[in-house]
């Protein structure tokens, strides 16, 4: 293996507050435009008075080990870096949507602008130069942690190993590579969530 | 518990009504090749009439089919990447060439079938089956393999697509050989069209049969969906109580399939060119809803 990198990302929603800085820093970062989403807060309230709580969920593309995205993609414009990041070639992609209807966290959309498929690619134009993503970089909890899962010493390691962590749908068989600390059932639930909303 | 969503992002269908007739069309494709082929196989001179009417509605349809894929796409002017760029996993990569092959052996097959060439009809014919059974299976692959999708990731979806286009193919082929029996056939020549009318019915008792086969899968598909997982059940719930009961139970499986099978195998309708033509306009709109109903109740579900 030439490159032993696996990039990855760790959200600790015991710190997140639910604030949106980093919807917003990666609609800056990226020029995504209105509408479209590669990195958003989902919030839920459960309980009763006064017995009540609020989650919330960042959620994004969760860079699989596995994407499905990729073996669906005909014309191989969604790729894979050596460090593990899932790319799309844009002037590769015909926009033909398959790997937006088989990803099953519903993590890509079509720029409507630029007219092809977008997604988070852990901003990988600033991974590139040694930063971080602009979500880690904003993120006034300093809930995101981001680094390489395969170096031990790397603080997203450490977090990992010392802490319960979980992933989204891990049933998917995608591996994915956002980690949770505290993740709530019901905040995950995308069921339970429009259930709520269809009554 | 009481759970209120504050806030989460807009929920979008990605593919839609294009793509669910581009399955339609295919379908009717694939169907009435087979039945074209089939009855050249076998060989006899009077079904030669419904040979060519099949031979025929293949080719076309297949060529109309693509165009709706193209508009699909965001960038259609790079629909060629499909040919260079091969990703062998993706069931769109093999379909690319499935698409291109299937439509160029339906109209050699179509030529030599209309230029009294048997044996090479017979060849293309032999060849056609599989690749039109392909061209309308790989389609149920696609939707198999998104994996998200509880209704769509199930193994049964390339064999209740390729079912279902056997009912459409025939339903269209009883159609247009209706047509030609009433407006051609029977005006020049009375005794040939009995023979054909004889033919048609037939078609119609075969139509039905693969109607019973499609309500049979599609009854294990529903009940398996009702007893698994919870994505599983609730999609099952969305076609039977919610959103698309009108479009599943009403069109797909009432009108579409109960009514039609009914007309084709009660004797005082069944026996009548008025009754199978009446059972496959019924079939043909009931298919279309099916394409419909897997479309766009697969993707109602959220996923986020
Ligand atoms: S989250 Fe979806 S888009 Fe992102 S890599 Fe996984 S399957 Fe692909
Ligand atoms: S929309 Fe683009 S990235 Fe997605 S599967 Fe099609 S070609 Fe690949």
């Amino acid at each position: 293996m030439k490159n032993n990198k696996r990039y990855a990302m760790l959200i600790d929603l015991r710190k997140c507050v639910g604030c949106h800085t980093c919807s917003v820093a990666c609609k800056a970062e990226n020029s995504f435009p209105v509408g479209v989403f590669a990195s958003w807060v989902k919030i839920i309230e459960k309980g009763k008075f006064p017995h009540v709580s609020r989650s919330f969920l960042p959620l994004s593309c969760n860079n699989c080990e596995k994407p499905i995205c990729l073996t669906n993609c005909p014309v191989k414009a969604t790729w894979k870096r050596e460090d593990g990041i899932v790319m799309i070639d844009q002037h590769r992609c015909i926009g033909c949507k398959y790997c937006i209807a088989s990803c099953p966290y519903d993590a890509r959309f079509v720029n409507p602008l630029k007219k092809y498929v977008q997604k988070c690619t852990f901003c990988h134009h600033r991974v590139d130069v040694g930063l971080v993503p602009a979500c880690v970089e904003t993120c006034i909890g300093r809930a995101r942690i981001f680094g390489d899962i395969n170096d031990p010493n790397s603080l997203i390691s450490q977090t990992i190993s010392t802490n319960p962590v979980n992933v989204i749908k891990p049933e998917m068989g995608t591996e994915p590579r956002v980690f949770y600390v505290g993740l709530d059932l019901d905040a995950a639930d995308p069921i339970k969530v429009w259930k709520v909303l269809e009554d | 518990m009481d759970i209120q969503v504050i806030y989460n992002t807009p929920y979008y269908i990605p593919l839609g009504i294009f793509i669910a007739t581009y399955f339609y069309l295919t379908g009717i494709s694939a169907g009435s090749f087979v039945i074209s082929a089939v009855t050249v196989l076998g060989g006899k001179k009077e079904y030669k009439s419904i040979g060519k009417i099949g031979s025929i509605l293949a080719p076309v349809s297949l060529l109309i089919a693509p165009i709706f894929l193209l508009i699909d796409l965001e960038q259609p002017m790079r629909f060629w990447h499909l040919y260079i760029y091969l990703q062998m996993t993706s069931p769109i990569t093999y379909g690319t060439f499935l698409l291109s092959a299937y439509p160029l052996n339906g109209v050699l097959y179509a030529w030599a079938l209309f230029a009294n060439k048997e044996k090479t009809a017979k060849i293309l014919g032999i060849t056609g089956i599989p690749l039109a059974i392909c061209t309308h299976g790989y389609t149920g692959f696609i939707l198999a393999l998104g994996k998200g999708r509880p209704l769509w990731s199930t193994a049964l979806m390339p064999t209740l697509f390729i079912v279902s286009a056997m009912v459409s193919g025939i339903a269209l082929v009883i159609l247009i050989a209706s047509f030609n029996n009433f407006f051609f056939t029977k005006r020049k020549d009375v005794e040939k069209a009995e023979q054909e009318k004889k033919l048609i019915l037939n078609l119609g008792k075969f139509m039905g049969a693969t109607i019973v086969a499609d309500l049979f899968l599609i009854l294990n598909d529903i009940l398996v969906l009702l007893t698994s997982k919870t994505e599983e059940y609730h999609v099952a719930q969305l076609l039977l109580f919610g959103e698309f009961k009108f479009l599943f139970l009403g069109i797909e499986i009432f009108l579409g399939s109960i009514v039609p099978l009914f007309v084709v195998f009660f004797p005082k309708t069944g026996q009548t060119l008025r009754g199978n033509v009446f059972a496959s306009l019924l079939v043909m709109i009931g298919v279309f809803a099916m394409r419909l109903t897997v479309v766009y109740a697969g993707q109602s579900v959220p996923l986020h």
